[in-house]
């Protein structure tokens, strides 16, 4: 059950962040393929005028739509009709073809089409604008296509007078960069250091309220050794965790592991190692469980946050930047990143590794002796 | 008093199981402990008695360990609490008033648990735990959960884990608090016949029937300092009666003492995650 519940969160909080962070759509006009994120958007077409071109592009622009899966197209009869049915939420976006729009490309003038987009969400308003352009960018490049064929009489690729220079893309990685390839290892970085530093907290305050860690402190074992043992099965919980999540977002989200899992085991270990001396430290200062429960989620909840585990760090403002990069969270996630999605051997992550090595030792210099203070108090 | 002619493990200097000497505790400005001086006779049954708040867990936890002097020393078996503390650990057994046990274990896996603690081996301690709990009549609960006991059988196996050892000295935080009359009976007998094996028992009770039935000795313990230390018989003498209680009230008041202790209200009850 606490298992359940400690794998289920992440999971679903990752594919939260994972679907409010679409992938960026490689559109590209020559091929004529649009990616989306999210498929079949409803969207109204409002066709004010009846000309056989509008009507051309009006039946062009549903067979796109339909055959790569980016809106489910209905038709309204007028813009008001069809702006009520966006303020209900019915409707993502809304295509008018205004009137004069067949006598404009009849007469030689580029003619015209408007966009109303649901602009309470901004995700899916950006995505139904690029997509909307996209597609016209489509119907309007076989336009001209023809046109330049008609004019030129197939001499000249048409392609080389609308789009002399294109762009395309030499992947880092194959196969599609999804924002659960880099919220993966966050979130698996996140779930082990973060459950194992309460596990600690957790483990060691409700001994101490039970009543069992008197029996462990009266006995001739040495408090290192107590401390060791909780460590431990908690750092082996964390990692069961961690695996398990990473596991279920291979499966669910298609999360690709590109590099070795012996070095993501080791970035995990010293990143648990890194933060279970702050559980000690915390449950060697609060006076009980609940307390350092308390504790450890004031510290937790921020962390999330500016650790770079839900988007970049670079996107938060400066000042923020440094705490976050004070955080060893952030190293964990950022090696962990590198080695999951671009390979990356030992050498590359070993600054990331010198600094979760250098907060392990820190912390647990200070959390043992705390420990050992606080027990006998 | 049998207790010096038996012949205990002990490394100790002074011939007692137990010396205090100054023996002081403050929490701030509060001094639970205040300046005691007390002896422990090897294997006699001594009875720590006092209202709540008198100083006697603090007592207990400051011998078994558990908690550091302010100042003044004391010595469990010739061993100095502070300096030598893991020899003391190695001698003492202690049955608090919390259980020390795994609810989540069963009542063999808790007494495996912790004899391994004392680095027993295994087959030694599985031979000892068994003939342990068949002493208490526990056999046929063995492999049970000990979070289903009822609290009469969690502290019949509560102190069979103190002694798994073998200690010298037992501490016992009021054993019998919230057992019914025929645990309560039964762990009597028990303490009896832990001393019968030599040990030497350090046992606090609100119960003056029951302090006055196995104590040897009893000491009176209030706001931190001691009030008297004799025999049951002794004091009962001194003040003319017949009751160990009233010789309890003579010495330590009947004002009821509902001061609320910092220390414990702090504490909330814990709430699993």
């Amino acid at each position: 059950m606490l298992l359940f519940f400690f794998i289920l969160f992440p999971i679903l909080l990752m594919s939260m962040f994972g679907y409010m962070y679409p992938p960026i759509s490689k559109s590209n006009p020559t091929t004529g393929n649009i990616g989306t994120a999210f498929p079949n958007l409803p969207v109204s077409l409002v066709q004010m005028d009846n000309g056989q071109m509008a009507n051309t592009v009006a039946a062009k622009f549903i067979q796109i739509s339909q055959q790569q899966g980016l809106f489910a197209v209905s038709e309204t009869a007028s813009y008001q009709a069809a702006r009520n049915q966006l303020v209900e939420g019915k409707l993502k976006g809304i295509i008018i073809i205004p009137q004069g729009f067949s006598d404009a490309l009849a007469a030689g003038q580029p003619a015209t089409v408007q966009v109303t987009v649901d602009e309470t969400n901004p995700t899916t308003a950006s995505v139904v604008q690029s997509e909307i352009s996209a597609v016209f960018n489509i119907i309007g490049s076989s336009m001209s296509t023809q046109d330049i064929n008609n004019m030129d009489g197939g001499r000249v690729n048409p392609a080389f007078i609308m789009h002399p220079i294109s762009v395309t893309e030499i992947p880092l990685i194959s196969g599609v960069a999804s924002s659960f390839q880099f919220l993966a290892p966050g979130f698996m970085a996140l779930t082990v250091i973060t459950g194992s530093l309460q596990g600690v907290a957790a483990a060691l305050s409700r001994e101490k309220e039970q009543g069992t860690m008197d029996g462990l402190l009266v006995s001739p074992i040495p408090h290192v050794s107590i401390i060791l043992g909780k460590v431990m099965a908690q750092t082996v919980r964390g990692l069961i965790q961690g695996f398990l999540i990473l596991g279920l977002s291979m499966l669910l989200f298609g999360v690709q592991i590109y590099g070795s899992p012996f070095i993501m085991f080791v970035v995990l270990l010293l990143g648990t190692a890194s933060f279970v001396g702050v559980g000690i430290i915390m449950t060697a200062i609060a006076p009980d469980q609940e307390t350092a429960q308390m504790m450890t989620m004031i510290l937790q909840f921020p962390m999330m946050f500016i650790s770079g585990i839900m988007f970049p760090i670079d996107q938060l403002p400066g000042w923020m930047q440094y705490i976050g990069k004070a955080l060893p969270l952030y190293y964990a996630a950022d090696a962990l990143r590198k080695v999951v999605i671009l390979n990356a051997g030992l050498n590359v992550i070993l600054p990331d590794i010198a600094i979760l090595a250098l907060y392990s030792i820190l912390t647990m210099a200070a959390a043992i002796p705390l420990f050992e203070k606080a027990m006998t108090r | 008093m049998a207790g010096l002619s038996l012949d205990s493990k002990s490394g100790s200097h002074t011939g007692y199981a137990i010396e205090t000497i100054e023996l002081t505790k403050k929490f701030n400005s509060f001094t639970a402990v205040d300046h005691v001086d007390f002896s422990v006779q090897k294997g006699e049954i001594y009875g720590f008695l006092g209202p709540n708040g008198a100083g006697k867990t603090t007592a207990i936890r400051m011998l078994c360990t558990l908690l550091s002097p302010t100042s003044g020393t004391a010595s469990v078996d010739g061993y100095d609490v502070v300096k030598q503390g893991n020899e003391v650990r190695k001698r003492i057994g202690l049955v608090s008033e919390k259980m020390i046990m795994y609810p989540r274990l069963t009542a063999l896996e808790n007494l495996m648990f912790f004899g391994r603690l004392y680095r027993i081996d295994r087959n030694t301690l599985k031979k000892k735990s068994e003939e342990l709990l068949e002493m208490v009549k526990l056999t046929q609960f063995k492999d049970k959960l000990v979070g289903s006991f009822s609290t009469g059988m969690k502290q019949r196996i509560n102190v069979i884990r103190a002694i798994l050892h073998d200690p010298d000295i037992l501490f016992l935080d009021e054993p019998t608090t919230g057992l019914d009359p025929q645990s309560t009976r039964f762990v009597r007998d028990l303490i009896k016949e832990l001393k019968q094996r030599g040990h030497t028992i350090f046992l606090t009770t609100h119960i003056m029937e029951e302090a006055d039935e196995l104590s040897d000795r009893v000491c009176v313990i209030d706001h931190g300092k001691i009030m008297a230390v004799d025999t049951p018989q002794t004091l009962k003498d001194r003040y003319n009666t017949n009751s160990l209680l009233n010789v309890f009230l003579e010495l330590t008041g009947r004002e009821l003492r509902d001061s609320a202790n910092e220390r414990i209200s702090m504490r909330t009850p814990m709430g699993r995650m």
